[in-house]
């Protein structure tokens, strides 16, 4: 049917060369100009409004997917109603300035798409590009970026993204704050992705559009649900994804690093980065080599909140120079020293809670810290940082850390256990 | 005429503060200016006691009715009269009064250089433990240091604390120069001196402990109660000098403030434990030391104990729900 409309729509256009306000007229090759007037009606501003101070909390970017008022986003920029759907409402802001009041369909928190519903028509819709797009393509990026009114940003597609936990488009183009959630068009106004992320200088990032297609095909149904039931989901997906990224990490597949003495784990999969480098200052007695990986990417839970950030990182300190009881008394502040603070707030989790021992692993004994804390409003899920030093070296040591966010206890304890049992060395 | 007696003024160890000589009777004691015993103590009424001696000789001590009474050495029981023989203690408001006979029978004379001072007190102890803690400090700088040290950086960090202490002795001094009227520098620089090496030697064996058995809190338990302890020692010993409280007394006094002292330090670590921190609070102590000295838990142990901090975890969570 969609076909044949566009197919009616496409003759209309050629008999009677007139705008018309067809709803799915996706085929003018355009200009930008063009471009944004045929498409940007479609597009509609978010803001999650603080209910009893009626001041807005946050603002994105949204588009109409289908012609029953359903419309996507991303969940980062709704997430506060997620949380706290006593506290706030969403309004959707059409382009005349129109203002419905939307309902969340559903959440995807590890593609960060997110369905709303509206109570009213929408003239027409945006459609999802099908067909794989070429890097180098010419794209349309349309959203409210820093609350300024809608704008439309020119740049190129740049394939899909390698090296991250979840498949992204590479867009060289300048996503700003409030455009997330927006649209991102070929030149014939078809959605190759939603804008949901930027690292600056160009370098930003979109949904693939198919993740937004799965979710509206899971909301078809279009079912009403109380809001607050959302955030189950939430935790729901994460636990699900965990197995996916966490599966096998450490184990005897992953790769090594060679810090002598010690033989340790490295990049365990793609879509981590790993850096070294050394300290050696002609003032400081003694040498610190470090070996660092993280995950570039993170699931966007809330402000304060992230998911499936995994990061590693060796320390290798040795001295020619300091006695023993010296080099211990550094050994011992490097082991300490990360008693840094993360972020977190008291509404999401809670404080943290350590364990240390002395463990015996079948390559020597070495001192464990294993500190964690709970997520409060998403069940079963905690953040977890263990650490390590190696014992029975007089000149030198190893200190490692391997932190995780948003993960089940069962995999705290299997990650803290193959990480331990990973770390070897020679006596 | 040649005086019958003495009535003497004691301080609060039975030492001599004043001696008023005594050339007949009757006398009166009393603050007014019309005694021949005048005392400047507030608690005293202005004619307080009167001693007078019968005929037979013997001297005897009434209450002139006074206000706060009459007691009879250290007794708490208020009298009306006292018979006095020579070494008679009495008291009357917060003054302790004997009267002596000029034929009071008296200690030996000490021989001079045979007489054994408080070992505390003498400034021979002062100079030894000063000496330690110095050598003390000065490694304690050197092996806490992380780059390279000089001469400078040591005495530096060393001589902050000796001037610390110092100043904390000078004010006992001077303390014990008002209460007292003598400095007792010297076994004020003793005992701060005692109370330093002491947390030191705490300090060590806790580290030490807590790396052996990192399951016990250890350094946390020295750093409320052991230094408590430590705090009570010290204000004992600081106290022995610079007052005239008994050891009885001192003793409350000491453990009165190291308590207090111990209770707030417990309490305010108790509120901070439970007000919501993104820190990780934890020790981690490593030593020297061959690894099979260690004791250690297996992985699994390691593991499954971990359960335990799930637990705590739960428990805070629930906590956390029901607020909201």
């Amino acid at each position: 049917m969609n076909r044949l409309f566009t197919a009616i729509g496409f003759l209309l256009l050629c008999l009677c060369m007139a705008l018309t306000t067809a709803s799915q007229a996706q085929l003018i090759a355009g200009t930008t100009p063009e471009i944004f007037k045929q498409f940007s009606e479609h597009v509609v501003k978010i803001e999650v409004v603080e209910t009893s101070s009626a001041a807005k909390a946050s603002t994105g970017t949204g588009f109409a997917a289908d012609n029953s008022g359903r419309i996507v986003t991303n969940y980062h920029v709704i997430s506060k109603l997620v949380h706290s759907p006593e506290r706030y409402r969403i309004d959707v802001i059409d382009v005349a300035g129109g203002t419905t009041v939307g309902t969340v369909l559903g959440v995807d928190v590890v593609y960060d798409l997110a369905i709303l519903r509206t109570q009213r028509q929408p003239k027409g819709h945006l459609v999802f590009e099908s067909n794989p797009v070429a890097q180098g393509t010419r794209l349309y990026s349309l959203g409210h970026p820093r609350d300024l009114g809608l704008s439309i940003v020119e740049g190129t597609h740049n394939g899909l993204l390698k090296h991250t936990l979840y498949p992204k488009v590479h867009f060289t183009g300048s996503l700003n704050p409030g455009m997330s959630g927006g649209p991102t068009l070929t030149q014939d106004g078809k959605v190759v992705g939603i804008n949901v992320a930027t690292e600056g200088n160009q370098i930003s990032f979109l949904v693939p559009a198919e993740r937004a297609v799965a979710l509206l095909d899971k909301t078809a149904k279009g079912e009403m649900r109380p809001s607050a039931s959302f955030l189950a989901d939430v935790g729901r997906q994460i636990h699900d994804n965990q197995s996916r990224y966490l599966a096998g990490m450490f184990e005897a597949k992953t790769p090594r690093v060679a810090l002598a003495p010690y033989d340790l784990p490295t990049k365990p999969a793609e879509f981590f980065r790993c850096w070294a480098d050394a300290v050696r200052r002609k003032e400081l007695p003694y040498v610190s080599v470090t070996h660092d990986c993280s995950t570039d990417d993170y699931i966007f839970v809330s402000s304060d909140q992230s998911s499936g950030i995994v990061r590693f990182y060796h320390q290798l300190l040795s001295t020619g120079e300091l006695n023993p009881a010296r080099f211990f008394t550094l050994y011992s502040a490097q082991l300490q020293g990360g008693n840094a603070a993360m972020f977190g707030n008291e509404e999401e989790v809670t404080s943290f809670r350590c364990q240390t021992r002395n463990v015996a692993t079948a390559h020597g004994k070495l001192k464990g810290v294993l500190c964690a804390r709970q997520y409060i409003k998403l069940p079963a899920l905690y953040d977890a940082v263990f650490r390590v030093a190696t014992l029975g070296s007089r000149n030198a040591g190893l200190v490692s850390t391997l932190s995780l966010s948003g993960v089940s206890f069962d995999n705290v304890q299997a990650l803290s256990r193959r990480y331990m049992e990973s770390i070897k060395w020679q006596r | 005429m040649a005086a019958l007696g003495y009535i003497e003024i004691l301080d609060g160890k039975g030492g001599v503060s004043e001696r008023i000589a005594v050339d007949g009777f009757p006398i009166t004691v009393g603050r007014a200016y019309g005694n021949q015993v005048i005392l400047a103590d507030p608690f005293v009424c202005p004619r307080h006691l009167k001693i007078v001696q019968d005929e037979q000789g013997r001297l005897l001590a009434s209450d002139l009715d006074s206000i706060n009474g009459f007691y009879a050495a250290s007794d708490k029981e208020r009298i009306a009269q006292l018979q006095l023989e020579s070494g008679s203690q009495f008291r009357i408001g917060h003054t302790t009064l004997r009267y002596v006979s000029v034929d009071h029978p008296l200690a030996p004379t000490l021989v001079e250089g045979a007489v054994k001072v408080l070992p505390l007190a003498s400034p021979f102890a002062a100079v030894i433990s000063g000496v330690i803690l110095v050598l003390l400090l000065c490694l304690d700088a050197y092996l806490s240091s992380i780059e390279r040290v000089t001469v400078a950086n040591i005495i530096g960090e060393t001589w902050v604390t000796v001037s610390m202490l110092a100043t904390w002795a000078g004010m006992w001094a001077l303390a014990s120069r008002i209460v007292v009227s003598r400095f007792n520098f010297a076994r004020h620089v003793t005992i701060a001196c005692l109370a330093l090496l002491a947390i030191s030697a705490l300090g060590v064996v806790a580290e030490w402990s807590e790396f052996f058995l990192p399951w016990i809190p250890i350094l946390w338990i020295a750093g409320v109660f052991g230094y408590g302890l430590v705090l009570a020692g010290m204000v004992f010993g600081h106290l022995g000098a610079a007052s005239f409280l008994r050891r009885r007394s001192r003793l409350w006094t000491a453990a009165a403030i190291s308590l207090v002292v111990v209770g707030t330090s417990a309490i305010s670590d108790f509120a901070a434990r439970s007000k919501f921190s993104t820190v990780m609070e934890y020790t981690g102590v490593v030593k020297p030391i061959d690894a099979a000295l260690v004791p250690a838990n297996s992985v699994e142990d390691f593991v499954t104990g971990s359960e335990k901090l799930k637990k705590e975890l739960d428990a805070l969570t629930k906590k956390a729900k029901a607020l909201q």
